[in-house]
């Protein structure tokens, strides 16, 4: 039920993505008419109170934006998907540098294989590229989150994985002082 | 209240939102709500944020939408914990609850 569901919400994304956005806003809209709401009924005058609900909600334009990109995005873990990509690329480069070697380079259909072969070569190089610095680049995110104490247990793992193209939320945590957890680690 | 702000490990707002739907279907400001009252008010989050959460926790399938009718007679959307959402926070609570004990003996450690 959920795969039909998340196809078809993949779908209708890609399909109308106006009506997507649309919804997106009219839900949005909804909040900081909700936090306006509230901010008048606490004693705030409706503009003051409106102007605090934007200002509450954060960068609206930029969360709209997250969320269509998301609504967008496959429903699924697209890693296997990429790492066959990535296979096929390599098993044609292999195949198209084999065609090379055997083919006699003197005449225009030889030099124009040749070219073929070296440009499916230096597409596999940038795949190659990519692949890797995207993986250091996750790495790296991962160590200045946490390392995993053991083999077995791995820090929110599940809900990391893919956080490093999310926007990150701000929470604020206080104590009964009203100091953070950084305060209250080094001023006590 | 000092206006200095720490941040919580990332992640975290995904499972204070599924925390807040294990309670019951809620829009998305109701979700914000929740996490600041189940707090006791001492989580603040940026509210816009809660969006990408909701829409992420609702791509892999631990949460579905609905519209609906709000209280105020307002076309509103709707959130639910599905069945894997509500296994996934048992997950989450565990793997939170190991690092909130590590953290603390990292931290007493003399």
């Amino acid at each position: 039920m959920f795969w039909i569901k998340a196809t078809t919400r993949f779908i209708c994304a890609w399909r109308r993505p106006d009506e997507m956005a649309r919804e997106v806003e009219t839900e949005l809209r909804f909040h900081i008419e909700m936090r306006t709401r509230a901010n008048i009924e606490q004693g705030m005058r409706p503009d003051d109170a409106q102007r605090a609900a934007l200002q509450s909600f954060g960068d609206f334009e930029r969360v709209r934006n997250n969320c269509c990109q998301i609504r967008r995005s496959l429903p699924f873990d697209s890693t296997p998907l990429r790492m066959g990509l990535h296979i096929t690329i390599a098993v044609l480069a292999g195949l198209a540098a084999l065609w090379t070697v055997n083919v006699p380079h003197h005449n225009l259909t030889g030099v124009m294989r040749q070219l073929i072969a070296i440009a499916v070569l230096a597409y596999l190089f940038i795949v190659v590229r990519r692949a890797r610095t995207k993986r250091r680049s996750d790495s790296e995110h991962m160590n200045g989150v946490l390392v995993a104490p053991s083999e077995t247990f791995r820090a929110n793992q599940s809900l990391t994985s893919d956080m490093s193209d999310a926007a990150p939320a701000k929470i604020t945590a206080y104590d009964q002082q009203g100091r953070t957890p950084v305060e209250r680690v080094f001023k006590s | 209240m000092p206006k200095s702000k720490g941040s919580l490990l990332q992640g975290t707002l995904d499972m204070l939102i599924l925390k807040a739907l294990s309670l019951g279907a809620l829009h998305g400001y109701g979700v914000g709500q929740r996490i600041a009252q189940i707090s006791g008010d001492a989580l603040k989050i940026e509210e816009g944020s809660l969006y990408p959460g909701l829409y992420r926790l609702e791509q892999r399938g631990w949460i579905e939408s609905e519209w609906d009718v709000s209280d105020n007679n307002q076309r509103a959307k709707f959130y639910k914990l599905t069945r894997a959402g509500r296994k996934q926070l048992i997950i989450e609570e565990q793997n939170w609850e190991r690092l909130a004990s590590a953290t603390i003996k990292a931290l007493r450690a003399v």
